[in-house]
C-alpha cells in the first residue's frame, strides 16, 4: 500500500505485458536466489530477502508508480548493505547475456 | 603448407573462437539458476557439464561439416578466391567485433537481437534436466555462428590439406581450445568460486577481450592471405 492508500503498481518494462500490481512474494524469492547464487546459506539469504523487501515496501509508500526496472534498482541498493556480491548479481542478471 | 604451420592456424583460429562469450554468458546463467534454486552440488555438476559437452560437440560438428562441404567442393586442393574470401570474411567479422560486439551499457550483454537474448534467458531458466542443457549447449554455439563462421572457414579450409591422420588431431585440437573458456568456467563453478567474482572479471575485461578478439581476427586474415595468398605466387588474373 502506498500513501494514498492503493497498492502499488508496477510498470512492466516490457509494455505488452501490462502492469501488475507489487507483489513482495515475488521480490523475495528473487532475493532469496541472488544470494544464494552469491553463496549465502539458506537462512541467510532468506533473512537478509526479508530485510530489503521491508526496506523496499518503506520506499514504495513515496512511490505508488513504478516501473519493475526501478523496483530492481532500489532492491539492490538495500541489498548492497548486506551483501555486495549478491547485489551485484542482483542488478546485472539481466545484463549477462 | 606444412602440418605444423596448419595446425598453429587452427589453433590459432580456435583462440579467437574460444574469446566469444556468448556460451560463457549461457553457462554462467545456468549455474547461476541452479545455485539459486538450490540444486545440488552433483545436479550442479552435471548440468553444466553436459552444458559444456553440448558446446564442444556443435563445434566439433560444425567444423567437420564445413570441412566436408568444402573437400567436396575442392578436392582438397583451395583456390587463391576461396583464402581471398575467407580473408575478407576474418576482416570483416575482426571490425565488427571490434566495434559492435557488446551492447553499449553496463553488464556483459552482446550484440545479439534483444528478443534473442530474452529467448535464450527463459530457455536457461527453465532448463532443468542435462539432455536440455546438452541442447542449450549447442544452441549458444549456433547463435554464435556470425562470429564464429569467420575462424569456422579458416579452420576448414586449413583441415582439408592436411593428411587424413592429422585432420583428425586438427579437429580435436579446435575443439579442445575453443572449449577451453567453458571448461575453465565449469572448473571454477563447481569448485566453489564465487559466481560473482567471474562475472566481475568478464565485465571489467570485456574491453581487452573484444579488442584480442577482433585484432586477433585481422591478425589471422593478414597471416593467411600473406602464407596462402601471396607465397604461392599464382597469378589470379
Amino acid at each position: 500500500m502506498n500513501d494514498l492508500g492503493g497498492p502499488t503498481i508496477i510498470i512492466k518494462q516490457r509494455h505488452h505485458k501490462g502492469a501488475e500490481q507489487f507483489d513482495q512474494a515475488k521480490l523475495h524469492k528473487s532475493l532469496v536466489a541472488a544470494c544464494l547464487e552469491a553463496g549465502s546459506p539458506n537462512g541467510h539469504a532468506d533473512q537478509l530477502a526479508r530485510r530489503v523487501v521491508d526496506s523496499v515496501i518503506l520506499w514504495l509508500k513515496d512511490h505508488p508508480e513504478v516501473t519493475s526496472q526501478d523496483v530492481r534498482r532500489a532492491a539492490a541498493r538495500y541489498l548492497r548493505i548486506y551483501h555486495p556480491d549478491a547485489a551485484y548479481l542482483y542488478e546485472h542478471h539481466r545484463k549477462i547475456l | 603448407m606444412d602440418i605444423i604451420s596448419s595446425l598453429a592456424i587452427i589453433s590459432f583460429a580456435a583462440l579467437i573462437h574460444a574469446s566469444f562469450q556468448l556460451s560463457v554468458s549461457v553457462l554462467t546463467l545456468i549455474s547461476g539458476h541452479a545455485l539459486g534454486s538450490q540444486k545440488s552440488h552433483r545436479r550442479l555438476v552435471a548440468l553444466t557439464a553436459s552444458f559444456v559437452f553440448g558446446a564442444v560437440l556443435m563445434s566439433l560438428l560444425l567444423l567437420s561439416t564445413i570441412a566436408l562441404v568444402a573437400n567436396q567442393f575442392t578436392d582438397g586442393s583451395i583456390g587463391n578466391y576461396l583464402w581471398i574470401a575467407a580473408c575478407s570474411l576474418l576482416i570483416g567479422v575482426g571490425f565488427a567485433v571490434m566495434f559492435l560486439y557488446y551492447r553499449n551499457e553496463d553488464g556483459t550483454g552482446l550484440w545479439i537481437p534483444e528478443s534473442f537474448a530474452d529467448y535464450l534467458m527463459r530457455r536457461t531458466k527453465a532448463t532443468k534436466s542435462t539432455t536440455e542443457t546438452f541442447a542449450l549447449g549447442q544452441t549458444s554455439v549456433i547463435s554464435e555462428i556470425l562470429f564464429i563462421s569467420a575462424p569456422l572457414l579458416v579452420s576448414a579450409l586449413t583441415l582439408v590439406q592436411l593428411p587424413a591422420g592429422w585432420q583428425l588431431i586438427g579437429i580435436a585440437v579446435y575443439a579442445v581450445i575453443s572449449a577451453l573458456p567453458l571448461i575453465l568456467i565449469w572448473i571454477l563453478v563447481n569448485s566453489g568460486h564465487r559466481l560473482s567474482a567471474i562475472q566481475k572479471w568478464r565485465e571489467s575485461n570485456k574491453h581487452f577481450i573484444q579488442l584480442a578478439s577482433g585484432s586477433g581476427l585481422i591478425i589471422l586474415a593478414v597471416f593467411v592471405y600473406t602464407w596462402m595468398v601471396l607465397s604461392s605466387g599464382v597469378n589470379l588474373s
